[in-house]
């Protein structure tokens, strides 16, 4: 009898409320879970890129030129703050590989003559490095040859500056620069249709007529060093070698993605859990109160006795840290599972070559903390309003309830109401805030529902907007170099083409008042069918006549507004610098963050309008020959299918966002059973009394089921609709939040997904209540007549 | 009554429920003293203030106007803190209701007060005192209502109080089982000297009494010393 008598209470109360707890484990690990799950993603992810950047030193500056001598990098190293910079040779390249029809875009890096790159540093994944006496060999990407089926030893067909080279893959390797690997123009990976290589810097050389130079600095940075001041330096000596402004690591394709992705995980991760474990922490903390208020008169006994106000505390403290525990143990258990799990995951995504997992003990200290202040706060309150009562009025069942009000009145009045109807509606309006926030509850756990549910919706979307409205060419090409418009009508005629569009990127550094980016502009025509310019509402854009329409992402970077000037420094061609108005701030789906009209941006650059690609509509039967033909034709240099970005985007985002989507789900879906059944388990506790007398007057089991399931049915379908509307605007309000720079997520919550919830919702309540159905056969009618006077 | 200084001096003591046209006076200015180690009995019909009476007198409710001295401390002047320990050290509770833990046997809802008490007895044996020796670990729901009073006496009395308070303690026993109880108040209130206030609607109970009070309509119709005390084991109804 080591136990104290209320410590023997806490356990015992522990197991009569077992399933209860089981209920309330689950609501809390929903909560935790998912926030350990999700910290813990981001910041593996956070951890993995930084070690893997450090570790395979990832350029901090990126110089282009067109060509400059190996002797310039000397006096190029001297600027302040370079810590190291290394030369190499960067060509765009078409592939014709074995088993693929299409033609294969590729970039090749060199590899300097002494070893291996010492910036971008290359992790070798399989085989071996090229043998400089080979002009042949390779190394390929990793993904590329696992999903092109190029094995070590295979041959290639190379298109490169228009000579064709044979070449021989003898390893496989990772970058930190292709984290993400995506061709030009393109905003998801196809790992099939892109590639990379690395070849021996003396034969990339001849290939490209650029022996003992280079057409690409890699720039490491000491860590004072101010980038922008280094760029402007290298601006200026590689100027005369066709420098076409140097950038930071900031604006690299690879990093862009991933810094956006991550910033994206990083504004999901902020928003949902902590409503999750805000809407989990409330429910408890309801869930405990009526607990509490159940045991009115044991509290009032303790207080008769003598207890203080701290041992009474504390005592109710411990039930309901115990009731904590498990919850939290199971949510921190399963978050960091899920959450190990879902970085692994974005390996698909995002090519890492190992994964530094950290979830960290603050996540869980903080999680912990957080449930237990809200369970303890619940705890303190109710205790606390018990206290506030004499002892005398504590022990006395509650007082009956005054049904003298204006509703309560109607009730008697409606005749045709029968006794157990109105039993149950003066019990629900008996204790209306109480009822309102049984209610409440169901919504909120709907609406965590509906807005789990609804990301898939914003991505079905989102995919809709991309490839059935905004691109809709069969196939885009991009040029070697920007050709006029013969390059079109040449395409014109390749065969299966009935459709030609021109697409253009123009190389510009655009500048705000205070900040530019190198991002270039986009030319559009209006009136183009093959590629449209389409709004985040799914409304066709068309491009401005005057001046530049600036992405939402951009304008809000460079902060620019409508008719602010826009200083645009053209980084190719005649290389001109002018001044163009904002036209408006549009939010698109994705794209190039600056349209302009194409007519307009060739007269400010006084040039012929030229194209940098085209877009094409193919006739699906004659796709083989058009690649025949494009794998022939030199001056492309980029060959992309719409069909196999939209499967490449369906399998990576799909299949990724499907999997923390299912998660969020699961997650949700505890806690709308949590909810549900808990709020039916408390009001059978609270009204077990009445009933068991009920049953002792000879009234029916059906009819007493009826008067505690007829509550809990309609407590429930008063939250539905609330329920309805927080998921619709949570979900929005999510979807607007995780705007990034390169892409916004649309709305797009479908009625489908919000019938699923609500179906969700309506199976707890029906599984609850046939559990509660059981209890109710088996209420103890003597117990009542006994301890009651 | 006697002239060493009572237990309780109690005056004026007056409780008003509810205000306006629906208050009632549950008691309207009751004097009273209450000698040390006396066993006092309380009769009166239902409803003339007895329970409210010994619920102020025991810490459990506030007067609303009027004195209660227990030795030097005037208890309406304690605050919720001070009445705690005034409850926790020196007051019994057997209820009139036996507000039993559900969840906790007959021997730990005797340990719940033994837990908290300076020089208590042990759980088993106070329960032996009201004759549930083996019934030491049954719940509640498991007793009967006799049964349940008993283990809400035997709580009462082991934690050596010195004063008594019992609303109604034999109401729902037979007249064996409540003698016994009244034996074990009878033989607490002689052996440990516990001043004990009984609430009844038995008149015969009032023999074994020192002193009798009589309520009525909140206000204290008689109240007469009881020459001829009785054993409860002597008294017939
Ligand atoms: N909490 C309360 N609210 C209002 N009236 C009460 C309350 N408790 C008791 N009363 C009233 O006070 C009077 C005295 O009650 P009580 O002391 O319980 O009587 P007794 O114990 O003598 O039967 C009764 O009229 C009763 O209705
Ligand atoms: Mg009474």
């Amino acid at each position: 009898m080591s136990l104290s008598p209320l410590d023997r209470k806490v356990l015992r109360d522990l197991w009569r409320m077992r399933s209860q707890a089981f209920a309330i484990a689950l609501v809390i690990a929903a909560g935790v879970g998912m926030v350990v799950m999700s910290l813990g993603m981001m910041r593996s992810l956070d951890a993995t890129r930084d070690a893997y950047y450090d570790r395979y030193r990832f350029a901090d500056i990126f110089a282009p030129a067109k060509r400059a001598r190996k002797s310039l990098l000397a006096e190029m190293g001297d600027i302040p703050g370079v810590s190291q910079i290394e030369g190499r040779i960067t060509a765009g390249a078409t592939l014709d590989v074995a088993g693929i029809s299409e033609p294969i875009t590729t970039r090749i890096h060199s590899i300097p003559a002494s070893g291996e790159p010492r910036i971008n540093a290359l992790v070798l994944r399989s085989g071996r490095w090229p043998d400089p006496n080979r002009p042949e060999e390779v190394l390929a990407s990793e993904k590329f040859a696992t999903a092109a089926r190029i094995s070590l030893g295979d041959s290639v067909d190379a298109l490169l500056y228009g000579k064709r080279q044979q070449l021989r893959v003898v390893g496989t390797a990772l970058s930190p620069e292709y984290v993400y690997a995506i061709g030009p123009g393109q905003l998801f990976p196809d790992n099939r249709r892109f590639g990379v290589l690395w070849m021996g810097e003396e034969h990339l050389a001849a290939a490209l007529d650029l022996t003992d130079s280079f057409n690409e600095a890699l720039i490491r940075l000491d860590r004072a060093a101010v980038p922008d001041d280094v760029i402007a330096k290298l601006d200026n000596m590689l100027a005369r070698y066709g420098g076409v402004s140097a950038y930071p690591r900031a604006e690299q394709i690879s990093d862009r993605f991933v810094t956006n992705e991550l910033a994206q995980l990083r504004t999901m991760t902020g928003i949902l859990p902590p409503i999750f474990l805000g809407v989990a922490a409330f429910l408890i903390n309801m869930v405990l109160s009526r607990l509490i208020d159940a045991e009115h008169d044991v509290i009032g006994l303790l207080m008769a006795f003598g207890y203080r106000g701290k041992a009474i505390m504390l005592h109710y403290a411990k039930i309901a840290v115990a009731l904590s525990i498990p919850g939290l143990a199971l949510g921190i258990a399963l978050g960091s599972w899920m959450g190990r799990g879902l970085a692994g995951m974005y390996q698909e995504f995002f090519v890492f070559p190992f994964l530094t997992y950290r979830a960290g003990a603050d996540i869980y200290a903080l999680a912990s903390l957080a449930t237990l202040f809200v369970v303890l706060f619940g705890v303190f309150q109710s205790v606390r309003r018990v206290r506030r009562m004499t002892p005398v009025e504590a022990m006395r069942p509650p007082l009956p309830p005054n049904y003298a009000g204006g509703v309560a009145k109607l009730i008697s009045r409606l005749r045709w109401l029968d006794e157990p109807t109105r039993i149950i509606l003066r019990g629900i309006l008996r204790r209306p805030f109480r009822s309102a926030l049984g209610s409440l509850g169901v919504a909120a756990a709907l609406g965590l529902y509906i807005t789990s549910a609804g990301s898939s919706d914003n991505v079905a979307q989102m995919i809709d907007i991309l490839f059935d409205q905004a691109n809709r060419a069969d196939v885009m090409v991009t040029f070697a170099e920007p050709r006029d418009e013969r390059a079109l009508f040449a395409l014109a005629r390749a065969p299966g083409v009935w459709r030609v569009e021109p697409m253009r990127a123009v190389g510009a550094k655009l500048s705000g008042a205070r900040k530019s980016k190198s991002d270039g502009l986009t030319g559009a025509t209006a009136g183009s069918d093959l590629n449209r310019l389409v709004g985040i509402d799914g409304a066709i854009i068309e491009p401005p006549a005057r001046g530049v329409l600036v992405s939402y992402g951009l304008a809000n970077e460079l902060d620019l507004s409508a008719g602010d000037p826009i200083d645009v420094q053209i980084t190719e061609g005649r290389r001109g610098r002018f001044e163009l108005p904002v036209a408006g701030v549009i939010k698109s789906a994705v794209g190039s963050p600056a349209y302009v009209d194409m007519a307009m941006i060739a007269r400010r650059m006084n040039e012929a309008p030229l194209a940098s690609g085209a877009y094409l509509g193919v006739d699906p039967a004659r796709i083989d020959d058009l690649f025949r033909y494009l794998k022939a034709t030199p001056i492309i240099a980029g060959v992309f299918l719409r069909s196999a970005s939209r499967t490449g985007l369906e399998e990576t985002i799909g299949e990724t966002m499907g999997i923390v989507t299912l998660f969020n789900t699961g997650f949700s879906a505890l806690i709308v059973f949590g909810v549900i059944y808990n709020n039916a388990r408390i009001s059978l506790a609270e009204r077990a009394r009445d009933l068991a007398s009920l049953r002792v007057l000879g009234y029916r089991r059906s009819e007493v089921s009826y008067i505690l399931l007829g509550e809990l049915a309609i407590l429930t379908l008063a939250g539905l609709p609330f329920g309805i509307i927080f998921g619709y605007y949570l979900s929005q309000w999510l979807s607007a939040s995780l705007g990034g720079d390169l892409f916004i997520i649309p709305f797009g919550l479908s009625a489908s997904t919000v019938a699923w919830a609500v179906l969700i919702v309506l199976l707890a309540a029906l599984l609850t209540a046939l559990f509660v159905r059981r209890r109710l056969d088996s209420l103890d009618l003597v117990a009542v007549l006994k301890t009651w006077d | 009554m006697a002239s060493a200084p009572p237990l309780y001096r109690i005056e004026g003591l007056t409780k008003i429920y509810g205000e306006g046209d629906t208050a009632i006076a549950a008691l309207r200015g009751v004097n009273l003293d209450v000698p040390k180690s006396a066993m006092v009995v309380l009769l009166g019909p239902s409803g003339s203030g007895k329970s409210t009476f010994l619920n102020i007198v025991g810490g459990l409710d506030q007067a609303t106007s009027g004195h209660v001295h227990f030795e030097d401390v005037e208890l309406t002047n304690l605050d919720d803190n001070g009445l705690t320990e005034y409850r926790r050290h020196h007051v019994g509770f057997v209820f009139q209701f036996y507000n039993l833990v559900a969840s906790l046997t007959a021997r730990e809802n005797v340990a719940l007060i033994t837990e908290i008490a300076d020089e208590p007895m042990e759980p088993a044996e106070a329960l032996a005192l009201v004759g549930l020796e083996s019934r030491l670990d049954h719940f509640p729901t498991q007793l009967s209502g006799g049964e349940q009073q008993r283990v809400a006496i035997a709580r009462a009395i082991a934690k050596r109080p010195k004063v008594l308070l019992c609303d109604e303690p034999t109401g729902a026993l037979d007249s064996q089982t409540g003698v016994r109880v009244l034996e074990a108040l009878d033989q607490v209130n002689r052996e440990l000297g516990t001043t004990t206030l009984l609430i009844t609607h038995n008149a015969v109970i009032a023999e074994m009494a020192d002193h009798v009070l009589r309520f009525a309509d909140g206000q204290l119709a008689d109240s007469r010393p009881n020459p001829k005390r009785r054993r409860p084991g002597d008294m017939k109804w």
